[in-house]
């Protein structure tokens, strides 16, 4: 049952083959397991000649999963240590000396003070050592060579491909939002009801219902021409038209606007949060890394559009004028 | 396959029935088991926002039963695990859009495709208690170490009592804390079981980072470091018949306590 180990990755020894009994193991352990730089680590424990039965082995492990790290293996030379780490499926292995692994650990004579010691030692060289330190500056030349005057110029580089060019060209004073892929298509297909087929009628000519309301989570809102709320409409909530939808707040729930199959209509907020944009028989969701639990209000919103375009739901921004 | 319905149920609201549902699917999901979740809270759902499942929601158990989609395309796969999928509940709809036959359909439908059914169960004893009951044949009961809650848990074990489909109702006691327990502002894990004599499945401790997981759409089985992440894991490894020991609670404090001493020296010397 004895395996060599040459390399445990993101490994750590903890030395408590010196502790007198189980109870100043334990001890010594859990005092070395709140260090931050023990969190994540693979830990070799060298655990001498202490005689650990099954249970105790059970929760010096229980003890180091609940502080994020793990046992890679155990180095003992107890046969009932031996005997409780395979019962629980840990693995048994011995510690090379030359080990390329950080550790901690205890010697003969230890308080309390001197293991403190040690655990700063450590972190000074992990510190002096560290490469992480070397990138940061590399980072910062790089920075230093873009003032923060020209970065003001530069408008994100997505909106400057040619298809983005065309997209300019078409909705004069909108730009894309910054985020691209800020929503995404859901893969239900086109969703339209049977009978209902895909139209661009002109939704100018449709009838508007006007709400002076805030919408909750729960209320629904249909109409078969367009929809404009003087209001927020909070997640939860959803908001169905035929023509155009246009919150004067902020939209969070969910919005169909076109949902007789008009493919021109548009959804539009001062803050387009939607957790869902539906467009005729398109669906899209709000892509994961905008998920916010709260949006907070500002008076600095831009106003959204969403639309279709080639096959997808895409957000413009309109130019702030100032 | 026929696999198992579980329903999570307690009987008061805001005890942990929706964390419960999220973590313990999530956790047997991890384990490789094929698992759907059934949101019945219907009008108050909560299980898409603690899975982060919200925004891929298009039809839910509504549109299943009113037939507007198949029962397929309304289960929302999960995003980190393909062997987790939801079932949710519709928001803009009440209990009275769902009947306890329908239920018992869907849940009778999914087990024949998955190793587990667990149904997250609306507060209450009324139509959507008795829906999110209908295809399951075991419980748990969620409490809290508080007379309300326990009252409401020991309403509800009785209801349960009188269903012949349900074969075993575990407890599982939620939001304990050790240091309250020991000045005697909080009963015990004892006390809870001695008044509800049914078996326990698992004591979850109070835990803020349940707050922000709930926030981040992420159960907090996946974190690694919690506590309550791992005693729910330990949860999952019992519902599958494993004997894991109960995390004792107690023992973090102790040496806590040593540590913090530690900590002081340290702070003291840089
Ligand atoms: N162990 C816990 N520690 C801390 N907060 C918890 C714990 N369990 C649940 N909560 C919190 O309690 C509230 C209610 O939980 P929830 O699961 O929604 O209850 P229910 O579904 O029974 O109404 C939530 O805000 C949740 O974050
Ligand atoms: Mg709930």
């Amino acid at each position: 049952m004895l395996m060599e180990e040459s390399f445990v990755e993101n490994g750590f020894i903890i030395d408590l083959s010196n502790a007198k009994d189980t109870s100043q193991l334990v001890h010594e352990l859990s005092s070395i397991m709140e260090h931050p730089d023990v969190k994540g680590k693979n830990l070799c424990l060298k655990l001498g000649s202490t005689d650990l039965k099954q249970s105790q082995l059970l929760s010096i492990k229980a003890l180091i999963e609940t502080m994020g790290a793990s046992i890679a293996f155990v180095d003992t030379s107890s046969e009932q240590t031996e005997a409780s780490a395979v019962s629980l499926g840990v693995m048994i292995s011995k510690v090379k000396d030359n080990e390329n692994i950080g550790s901690l650990g205890i010697s003969e004579e230890t308080t309390s003070e001197e293991i403190t010691d040690k655990v700063i030692e450590v972190v000074a060289d992990t510190q002096m050592t560290s490469p992480s330190i070397e990138t940061t500056e590399g980072i910062e030349d790089v920075y230093d060579e873009v003032s923060t005057e020209e970065l003001s110029e530069i408008i994100p580089s997505e909106s400057y491909n040619n298809s983005d060019f065309g997209a300019l060209a078409v909705h004069e004073g909108l730009i894309p939002t910054e985020e691209a892929s800020k929503y995404i298509i859901l893969d239900t297909g086109n969703v339209l009801p049977e009978g209902v087929e895909e139209n661009t009628i002109d939704t100018k000519t449709l009838p508007t219902l006007y709400i002076n309301q805030t919408l909750r989570s729960g209320q629904t809102i249909s109409y078969e021409g367009n929809i404009l709320i003087i209001g927020d409409a909070h997640p939860g909530s959803e908001i169905i038209a035929g023509g155009d939808i246009t919150v004067w707040g902020i939209l969070g729930g969910i919005a169909h606007a076109g949902n007789c199959g008009n493919i021109t209509a548009k959804v539009r907020a001062l803050k387009l949060n939607a957790i869902q944009l539906r467009i005729a028989g398109l669906y899209a969701r709000r892509n994961d890394t905008l998920n916010v639990p709260y949006v907070q209000k500002s008076n600095e919103f831009t106003p959204e559009e969403a639309l279709i375009e080639e096959g997808k739901i895409v957000i413009y921004k309109k130019l702030r004028r100032d | 396959m026929t696999g198992r319905v579980i329903v999570i149920t307690s009987g008061k609201g805001g005890v942990g029935k929706t964390t419960t549902s999220a973590n313990i699917g999530t956790a047997l999901a991890k384990s490789g088991y094929k698992v759907v979740l059934i949101d019945t809270d219907l009008g108050l759902r909560n299980l898409d926002l603690l899975l982060g499942l919200e925004n891929r929601i298009v039809y839910t158990i509504v549109d299943v039963i009113e037939e507007r989609c198949k029962l397929r395309q309304a289960l929302v796969k999960d995003k980190k695990n393909p062997n987790l999928s939801l079932l949710a509940a519709a928001q803009t709809r009440d209990k009275t859009a769902v009947n306890a036959d329908q239920l018992k359909e869907i849940c009778d439908t999914l087990k024949e495709e998955n190793d587990f059914v667990l149904v997250d169960c609306p507060a209450g004893i009324e139509q959507g208690f008795q829906n999110a009951v209908a295809g399951a044949s075991e419980a748990i009961v969620v409490t809290t170490p508080e007379m309300s809650a326990i009252r409401d848990a020991d309403r509800i074990i009785g209801l349960l009592a009188t269903k012949e489909e349900i074969t075993s109702t575990k407890l599982l006691l939620n939001r304990v804390r050790p240091n309250l327990i020991k000045t005697n502002e909080m009963m015990s894990v004892d006390d809870v079981v001695g008044i509800l004599e049914i078996p326990l499945v698992g004591i979850i401790p109070e835990d803020t980072g349940i707050i922000t997981s709930t926030n981040k759409g992420e159960p907090i089985v996946n974190d690694e470091t919690a506590l309550a992440g791992k005693a729910y894991r330990n949860v999952a490894e019992r519902i599958l018949g494993e004997e894991v020991p109960f995390l004792n609670l107690d023992e973090p404090k102790g040496f806590m306590a040593k540590i913090k001493n530690a900590f002081a020296k340290l702070k003291a010397k840089v």
